[in-house]
């Protein structure tokens, strides 16, 4: 039977989880999770791989974006910045266990010099200078062919781990989705610690959060920090995944993308960045099959599917912004409590 | 209602064709992107041809189904259509596009052993050495080059100098493919390279790279990008009132040209794989009676014929090894390297492959755009030099 | 020498564009604090849309620019009403996304009616250059440069004597102020939306007619007018006109003199070396109006 809830401690308030029975809904469904390996087609997990790269990147985001209020339209950059600095380690015989991290931790610094415009530019002026980044970042790799590989890309072998290689997208699946835990619930930890409460003070606004002692251009740094070091994780885990990297692997689109996947989740929610990601990865996945079911008898609409998605992408944001503006995590909350509080859900 | 009946109907008749016996080939297009210009016909005549082969006969009595997706020429979207084509859809082949992505995966096809015949004619994909499962069928990038060197270097007249010529190219690996071959060329051959210009992806205008050229000097310029881009530097050129004489690669050069650059492709020269559309050989007739029966109106060009061929290469190549019972990506292989001179037609020249060598031709026609129609010029035949391979 | 004087003049004539499509940005943001990103669409669909006109329905080119003139106040008239208008006080993420997305449905619109070939608009202009002194400069430069002058004239005389237009003004210098004056400061939002919708349209078509053909890269210069407004100041009419031409100049000037140096690709990525720059020394562009921020 669900219930309210009725916390007697601040330690319970403050928890993780809101109830016994949630972790133990949450330890199933983890173990669930990882089942999908011995059922699903090397397809789908090519799939799963991306959606949980994707989990990893929108958090980052929404550290920065839904939780710290700063604009970034670099993210694909960062994810760039991550996905070659692994090529380089990765193609220079350093393992994954340091390649993952020290990638994140080049995005993480990359991220911090971009952020340094956030000092003195706010709102639109920021996402602009976040978008040159982007820019730059692309130029750059694009053109330094020694360590890039230019436009022709480079290739990374794969990642082996105490002696296992994960050579395909089964194994590799055993790889994002622990990775993808264990930052989802630092993420979630975050926000309980001072660091994290400085963060959303500077969302709301940041002129009083100075005031009250934040500093604010260092937390705004660190900010940019912690976001870039996900997306930077998330950008390594992608050169594993994809084998080839080349600056098409890092458009713009895809920085978007990652602004839509927080938007539908919701803005400041760790729920929100999980639901989010796996909602857009899934969405293109979906009209494809649902394309190539009527392919058959319609075969111009292979032609037709690339402005499909486009189009779908874009209607998706514009109806969550206008009507569900707090997003999938929102959504979920609303339902979850119409079956808790049943039949007494008014 | 009546709707759902017909979805019904529509998936039950696709469950029963499925249950025939199929071969699965694999289709990576480009129909959105920045080659769609040159991407779409190709295309049409790839799945043109594989409806006519079905039409007759089949691979010996067993129909072809080509599994096919659009990669708006993105690598990253190609490398995902491969994974789900090999990995789920088992295809035997695959017909491919772009350059960018067949040379990313060139590695992986090899590792899983599936045949990959790529629109794209570079020359790094030749050498059966270090790329056993690629094909194409054509004379490659960086032999067209040296060819229409070789037609520069002809057609200069003035004794006194060397031709000076540049190279445009695209900043993607298929502009770049050639490049290092026509360098060298240049150099062996007392051609100056005076200058080469890089053009984005996409572009409004080329007028900087031109100017700059223009600076250089150069007598002679090779565009390698396709049909759209290359009209748009002709047109620029035009408008700078450049003298230069400009030619293009087989991507670049064709009926589409003279349409779109009308008076600017004037006088341009290009290399032509395959013969216009409804030129007068006898492998056209098939094409002909296809597009009679299926869509009159429509136009065609020697894209859409490059799309025939490649689908009779490898039909041919599955025929054959139907016949020896080994129907898998390793013994269709080896039915494309029994291939000598295997005859088309005249839809293009004759296709050899090799162990070795995946050079499927080293002939090359030179074409020119003439009152607005394309004119053959020259035939030149490149030389099997072993450094030229893989190059 | 020659070289620099020719990349200048086209710089310039781009600039003039550039110009045009950036002052549709500015008038947005000034009237209601949104910064639109699908004006690239906006200028690919008067495009197409005047293409479309000229050469399906065979209207002579005067009323297909009323005509696709037309179509373009009724579609910033809608998406205002439809699309922004709920959004109004909502974060500027918010804001921000809508309009991408919006951007993301008008160029799925337009490749779903149009497809992606290169479709060839009917040449106005002949191709040979006109001589200015010793230089070859198009003749579709020119009478392009020339229109969009005429048009920006119009607009600032517009805006400095005109009823709406002043009103315009006194909108963007406060709304509380202009409410209580008695303007409605939804039909000014309206209108700004409209007005941008034009003018990007007619940039839109003076493009594709320098260029010859229409196709889905023409959006593209709504990433390119970023700078440009950045570089003037989102809310400086003068400074996006400004802006427009340097921008023009400096990506023609990369182009020619540090693409060969880098290997091609300069021209693109120089403006927004050239935004980063400017923002790290005056955050608000060069005529931007600093904002001063109360609790």
């Amino acid at each position: 039977m669900l219930s309210g809830e009725f916390h007697t401690t601040y330690a319970g308030d403050m928890g993780i989880f809101e109830t016994r029975r949630a972790r133990r809904l949450l330890a199933v469904f983890i173990v669930a999770v990882f089942a999908v390996p011995f059922v699903a087609t090397s397809y789908w997990l090519d799939v799963a791989n991306r959606a949980a790269i994707a989990v990893i990147a929108a958090t980052g985001l929404n550290i920065l974006t839904g939780f710290t209020g700063q604009i970034s339209l670099g993210n694909a950059a960062f994810l760039a910045v991550g996905a070659y600095t692994t090529a380089f380690l990765a193609n220079h015989g350093v393992p994954f266990i340091v390649a993952g991290p020290a990638s994140g931790a080049v995005a993480a610094l990359a991220g911090m010099v971009f952020g340094i415009p956030s000092l003195r530019l706010k709102g639109l002026y920021l996402a602009m200078a976040t978008l040159a980044a982007h820019f730059i970042v692309e130029f750059t790799i694009s053109h330094w062919e020694q360590v890039t590989g230019g436009v022709a890309g480079i290739s990374i072998p794969s990642p082996e781990l105490f002696g296992y290689a994960f050579t395909d997208d089964r194994r590799l699946f055993f790889l994002t989705v622990p990775t993808c835990v264990a930052l989802l619930y630092f993420a979630r930890n975050l926000f309980r610690t001072r660091v994290g409460k400085a963060f959303i003070a500077i969302r709301d606004q940041d002129i009083s959060a100075e005031v009250m002692g934040v500093q604010v251009f260092r937390y705004k740094l660190l900010s940019f920090a912690v976001s870039s070091f996900y997306i930077g994780v998330a950008g390594s885990l992608l050169a594993y995944q994809a084998r080839i990297i080349t600056p098409e692997n890092f458009p713009l689109s895809v920085a978007i993308d990652f602004l839509g996947m927080i938007i539908i989740g919701g803005l400041g929610s760790v729920l929100g960045s999980i639901l989010g990601a796996i909602f857009l990865t899934l969405l293109p996945e979906v009209l494809r099959l649902a394309t190539s079911a009527l392919a058959g008898s319609f075969p111009q609409l292979v032609q037709l599917f690339s402005p499909l998605k486009v189009g779908v992408f874009g209607l998706t944001i514009v109806l969550f912004l206008v009507f569900e503006p707090d997003g999938l995590a929102d959504l979920w909350r609303r339902i979850r409590n119409w079956f808790r509080l049943y039949p007494f859900s008014y | 209602m009546r709707l759902i009946r017909s979805a019904l109907l529509v998936l039950c008749a696709a469950a029963s064709v499925q249950a025939q016996q199929e071969i699965k080939v694999g289709g990576i297009f480009d129909l959105t992107g920045i080659t769609s210009d040159v991407g779409k016909p190709y295309a049409q005549g790839v799945r043109d041809a594989v409806a006519w082969t079905n039409e007759n006969g089949g691979i010996n009595g067993k129909k072809i189904r080509l599994v096919d997706v659009d990669t708006g020429y993105k690598i990253p979207e190609a490398v995902a259509a491969y994974k789900r084509m090999v990995g789920d859809e088992k295809v035997i082949l695959l017909n491919g596009w772009a350059t960018g992505d067949t040379e990313a995966l060139k590695g992986q096809v090899t590792q899983d052993k599936v045949p990959y015949l790529s629109a794209s004619f570079s020359g790094h994909l030749t050498d059966a050495t270090k790329t056993p499962y690629n094909f194409f069928v054509g004379p490659s990038y960086s032999d067209g080059l040296r060819a229409w060197l070789r037609w520069v270097k002809d057609d200069w007249k003035d004794k006194s100098r060397n031709p000076k010529v540049a190279f445009l190219y695209g900043d993607n690996p298929y502009g770049k493919s050639p490049i290092e071959a026509g360098r060298r060329f240049c150099k062996e051959h007392g051609i100056d390279l005076v200058d080469e210009e890089i053009l984005p992806g996409s572009f409004q205008d080329a007028t900087s790279q031109l100017l700059n050229m223009k600076q250089k000097g150069a007598d002679y310029a090779y565009v390698n990008v396709t049909t759209t881009w290359v009209s748009i530097v002709l047109k620029d050129a035009k408008k700078l009132g450049l003298a230069t004489r400009f030619g293009s690669n087989p991507y670049g050069f064709g009926e589409p040209l003279p349409q779109v650059a009308k008076e600017a492709a004037e006088g341009v020269t290009g290399i032509m794989v395959d013969v216009p559309f409804g030129e007068n050989v006898p492998g056209m007739k098939r094409l002909m009676d296809f597009h009679q029966k299926n869509h009159p109106g429509d136009t065609h060009d020697t894209f859409y014929v490059r799309g025939w061929t490649y689908v009779l290469v490898w039909t041919e190549a599955l025929k054959r090894a139907d016949k020896a019972g080994k129907l898998t990506g390793e013994g269709v292989k080896a039915a494309l390297e029994t291939f000598k001179d295997y005859d088309l037609g005249g839809l293009t020249e004759p296709v050899t492959y090799t162990t070795t060598d995946h050079r499927a031709t080293t002939k090359v026609d030179i074409y020119q755009v003439r009152n607005g129609k394309l004119t053959k010029l020259k035939q030149y035949e490149m030389e099997r030099r072993p450094e030229w391979l893989g190059l | 020498m020659e070289l620099l004087l020719q990349l200048v003049i086209n710089g310039l004539v781009v600039g003039c564009i550039y110009s045009l499509v950036a002052l549709g940005f500015v008038i947005i943001y000034k009237s209601s604090g949104i910064l639109n990103f699908a004006q690239g669409e906006f200028l690919l669909f008067g495009a197409y849309v005047f293409l479309a006109i000229v050469s399906q329905a065979n209207v002579p080119t005067v009323p297909a620019l009323l005509l696709t003139f037309a179509f373009a106040t009724f579609l910033g008239l809608a998406l205002e009403r439809v699309v922004l208008r709920p959004l109004i006080g909502e974060p500027i993420i918010s804001v921000i996304m809508v309009t991408l997305g919006l951007s993301s449905i008008l160029r799925a619109i337009v490749q779903g009616i149009w497809g992606t070939d290169t479709r060839p608009v009917p040449s106005v202009f002949s191709l040979e250059p006109i001589q200015l002194g010793p230089l070859p400069v198009a003749r579709g430069y020119l009478y392009s440069a020339a229109s969009v002058a005429v048009l920006l004239v119009a607009l600032t005389l517009f805006f400095k004597y005109s009823r709406p237009g002043i009103a315009m003004r006194a909108t963007a210098a406060s709304q509380q102020v202009a409410l209580s004056m008695g303007i409605s400061v939804r039909h000014i939002f309206a209108l700004s939306w409209s007005i941008a919708a034009v003018v990007s349209a007619a940039g839109g078509i003076l493009l594709a007619t320098m260029r010859g053909g229409v196709d889905g890269s023409l959006a593209i210069l709504g990433l390119k007018v970023l700078p440009v407004v950045i570089v003037g100041g989102l809310d400086s009419v003068g400074g996006a006109i400004l802006g427009g031409l340097l921008v023009g100049v400096l990506e023609n000037l990369a182009g020619g003199y540090l693409d060969p140096v880098f290997g091609g690709g300069v021209k693109e990525v120089a403006p927004f070396v050239a935004l980063v720059l400017i923002l790290m020394i005056r955050p608000y562009g060069l005529f931007g109006k600093v904002r001063i921020e109360r609790v």
